[in-house]
């Protein structure tokens, strides 16, 4: 290890040159648009299983964005240094919550597709009448507005003020991020775990328990992670960060996949343990439907794709330290929730097996392909790492 | 890879400013003869008064708890205040209350460890002597709760042909291998940690009994190239096995519960709820003891205030998420629409133990520690103080609730009833607080209550490029810490 006690020169930003990929911006800009009005065909001719598909790559790309949020906020929280370089990158997927707003549109309108909880009038069913105070269309608009406020709200906040420090230096400008993280983490815990429950949990809306919160989180922490090193990968790739973001920073991103893919399998395991061990029907019709017939094999796959093989491949110092294998790893996981909020959405429609839909392939392509069209508009218009963040130089620094 | 600054190399500039500057973790400019005179000082030196004062009234108060265990152990079960329907109070409170206090000091040693926070050095070996004592406490409720206390070995995985067929379907059981577990890794842990620092007590001791003594335990350590490697590639092992006992052990301890199919015990978030309550009162059982420690000895400039800040904010963030469960029950309660969870939801804010959830759940779990917020207040010995007193209280309250709460209301009104404890179960129950009180005075009279060569590691001068270079410290070295 060379000597590094030297204080180190003012790195001057290093900027995404938009012109390069503009031909690759124009491929996503140009699928999106196609896939956009091709979802909204299916919007019309299948209205009923295009609402599921929808939410299930809303559910997705909403959980990829707002666990960087998540990350953003611990990184301000905890006073982090190791993160700083690859903070940019988090705050500009965080950005894309904005975008995601305005894709919960679409749920609202097919919402009488969506949740059964909407159709049955008062009256009808005992269960349902006692918990309207919460289950009803305007406090859910109300607590929709709610949430993806306080998120955009959040997560512009912090970039904006990330980018502004860029130019001074300012280091109010991290005191004052730091405020926000710590506002922003209560407030994160609670709107991801209402949204949970309004947006997924509701589906079924005699089940409940009460780690879902938890479990949502703890799958969209771990997959956004993996999102990260991908999205560095890429960049790296095409010829960014070079000498700034090293295989430290991939060793301790890959610990936290790691860790997370941990806390996930506790979470699920501890819910479904409690659930099968109490045996009570009312909690039971959650698993029992998604352990049905052909659900069993997709379920039996997240448990092994999402736990034991990354557990097992995580533990290796190798692979976390190789940059493009921990992609592979990075990928599989994000892959893997992509599974897992299939398999929580789904089989709301089809209780009795899989059913693939062409409208599910439209969906989170309609979604991703706009999602990266704007993650190209964003990253081009400020450096790819905080330049002048005051723990930047014990950001590249890092050894583990 | 050393390579960071290659891409900024030859760019002109300015030096980034650093202004939210590190401060360091020993205050004023502390070296390694000052720590090791003064933390083995407290072991060296003759016990000072207040020490013979206070083993005297808590070993006192130890021996009074363990003429209760005897006569319960002789008596039954029936000196206790339990009865139909409530079979579990304040033994298995007492259980899950010292199980939760232990886990403050894994969580140190073991996690903050693996997260390279360096400000740990100066607590986890207290930390860590306080988890063993507490799961000492804490396996007695268990172990006379079964009645025979001499049939407790039942439990144990005996061959078959003894015939005892332990009911491993019973998490009863499964508590069993993850105390004992915990408790094993925890000895492990915590001793090779002892080893540097009883290898510099040996150095300094004058007496044969005591060179002998801590020689023996010191293994043989010499200090060398070797022995250090092997020695930081055991603890970074142990802390890696330990870490997922942190998770895993108060996990069981939730699993006797919500296993059951009883309003208020049968809860999916029990596991995390009941670790994030285990680490808020462990942390807060950690300041209780370590801020008169710190008072008493003098050690301020080891343990300063950023150590109680950092403490401070794990509190208010493990407090935080216990009473996001709070809530989080209460809420799913209402929303699963069962009339029997409904019911003992309000039971427990508006039913006969109405004060413990007012006075322990909301104002010393949830409000208290909020005051953490506030800088003044982090930095505030005082208010620490009074804040980790009422999550002490409060994290005993919670599990009281917790238990008799869910007993007392049975399905049916016919079988309702009320937990009164006698005097036998409030004396066990202090006996345990002067056993722990006990322990940790032992612990620090003979052993070394701050782990030096840990602290040391911190220190500028541990690093191999101290004042190698233009008199420029390293930026992230050791010795100094976020603020």
């Amino acid at each position: 290890m060379s000597d590094r006690s030297q204080a180190l020169p003012t790195p001057e930003g290093e900027y995404f040159e938009s012109n390069r990929f503009a031909g690759l911006s124009v491929l996503l800009g140009s699928v999106a648009l196609v896939a956009l009005a091709f979802s909204v065909v299916g919007a019309m001719i299948d209205p009923h299983q295009f609402s599921f598909s929808w939410l299930f790559a809303f559910g997705f790309f909403f959980t990829l964005c707002a666990g960087c949020f998540f990350w953003i906020i611990v990184h301000y929280a905890t006073d982090a240094d190791w993160s700083v370089v690859v903070r940019r990158q988090l705050e500009n997927i965080a950005c894309l919550l904005a975008v995601m707003a305005v894709f919960f549109v679409p749920v609202l309108f097919l919402r009488h597709h969506l949740y059964d909880w909407l159709n049955i009038p008062p009256g009808k069913e005992a269960a349902l009448d006692s918990k309207r105070a919460y289950l009803n269309w305007n406090f859910f608009v109300v607590r929709a507005i709610v949430f993806f406020g306080l998120f955009v709200l959040a997560s512009q906040l912090l970039r904006r003020f990330s980018v502004r420090q860029d130019k001074d230096g300012n280091q109010q400008f991290t005191i004052w991020m730091r405020k926000i993280a710590f506002a922003s983490l209560p407030m994160f815990a609670l709107c991801l775990t209402f949204g949970a429950c309004d947006w997924l949990m509701s589906l079924n809306y005699r089940w409940f328990s009460t780690m879902w919160g938890v479990y949502i989180f703890a799958g969209a922490a771990g997959s956004s992670m993996s999102l990260l090193v991908l999205v560095i990968t890429a960049l790296r790739s095409a010829g960014y960060f070079k000498n700034v973001v090293t295989v430290e920073h991939y060793h301790i991103m890959g610990k936290w996949m790691f860790a997370f893919c941990v806390f996930w399998a506790y979470i699920g395991f501890s819910q479904y343990m409690l659930i099968w061990y109490g045996n009570l029907p009312e909690e039971t019709q959650y698993f029992l439907v998604r352990n049905t017939e052909s659900w069993w094999t997709l379920s039996m796959l997240l448990v092994i794709g999402r736990f034991f093989g990354p557990f097992a491949i995580l533990l290796l110092r190798s692979i976390k330290k190789q940059p493009h294998r921990l992609c592979y790893v990075a990928g599989w996981i994000v892959f893997m929730q992509m599974l897992d909020m299939y398999i929580i959405v789904l089989p709301a429609l089809h209780g009795t097996g899989v059913h693939v839909s062409i409208w599910d392939f439209v969906s989170l392509v309609a979604i991703g392909a706009t999602l990266g069209f704007v993650y190209l508009q964003i990253v081009a218009k400020a450096s790819l790492f905080p330049m002048r963040d005051p723990r930047l130089i014990e950001s590249l620094k890092l050894t583990n | 890879m050393d390579a960071a600054p290659e891409m900024i190399k030859g760019k002109a500039a300015t030096t980034v400013e650093r202004p939210l500057a590190r401060v360091p973790l020993v205050l004023n400019k502390r070296n390694f003869s000052w720590l090791t005179e003064r933390i083995s000082g407290v072991v060296e030196n003759p016990a000072p008064r207040w020490w013979w004062v206070s083993f005297t009234i808590t070993g006192t108060v130890a021996m009074f708890g363990m003429f209760c265990l005897g006569y319960q152990i002789s008596t039954g079960v029936g000196t206790w205040g339990l009865n139909h329907p409530v079979g579990w109070a304040w033994d298995i409170t007492n259980f899950v209350f010292w199980i939760g206090i232990g886990h403050a000091g894994t969580l140190i040693s073991a996690i903050l460890f693996l997260l390279h926070q360096k400000w740990r050095t100066s607590i986890n070996r207290s930390a860590e002597a306080m988890t063993l004592f507490a799961v000492m406490c804490a396996a007695i409720f268990p172990g006379v709760h079964v009645g025979r206390a001499w049939m407790a070995w039942f439990m144990a995985p005996v061959p078959t042909y003894y015939g005892i067929w332990q009911n491993f379907r019973s998490p009863l059981m499964w508590d069993v291998f993850a105390v004992s577990t915990y408790f094993t890794v925890s000895v492990l842990f915590w001793y090779t940690g002892l080893i540097p620092d009883l290898a510099t007590l040996r150095d300094r001791a004058t007496s044969k009994i005591k060179k002998f003594l801590f020689g023996f335990f010191a293994c043989g350590w010499r200090g060398s190239n070797r022995n250090w490697r092997h020695y930081e590639m055991a603890y970074l092992l142990l802390a890696g096995l330990a870490t997922p006992l942190v998770l895993s052990v108060h996990s069981v301890v939730s699993f006797d519960f919500a296993t059951s199919i009883l309003p208020t015990w049968h809860t999916t978030i029990f596991p995390p709820y009941f670790v994030a309550g285990a680490i808020f009162g462990g942390f807060a059982m950690v300041l209780t003891l370590m801020l008169p420690a710190r008072a008493m000895f003098k050690l301020h400039d080891i343990i300063t205030p950023q150590h109680i800040d950092k403490m401070a904010k794990i509190i208010l963030l493990t407090g935080s998420f216990v009473t996001y469960a709070y809530v989080m029950e209460f809420f799913t309660a209402w929303y699963s629409g069962n009339a029997y969870e409904r019911f003992a939801f309000w039971n427990r804010v508006f039913g006969p133990y109405w004060w413990y959830w007012w006075v322990g759940m909301l104002f010393c779990n949830m409000l208290s520690p909020q005051l953490f917020w506030f800088r003044w207040c982090r930095r505030n010995v005082y208010v620490v103080y009074f804040v980790c007193m009422c999550v002490n209280a409060g994290m005993w309250f919670e599990r009281f609730i917790i238990i008799v709460g869910g007993l007392h209301r049975d399905f049916l009104p016919s079988s309702w009833g009320l937990f009164i404890p006698t005097w036998v179960d409030i004396w066990t129950f202090i006996g345990t607080l002067g056993i722990f009180t006990s322990l940790f005075l032992l612990f620090i009279r003979f052993l070394p209550m701050i782990a030096m060569s840990e602290v040391k590691i911190t220190l500028p001068e541990a690093d191999p490029h101290y004042g190698s270079t233009n008199g420029q410290q390293p930026a992230a070295a050791g010795g100094k810490e976020r603020m």
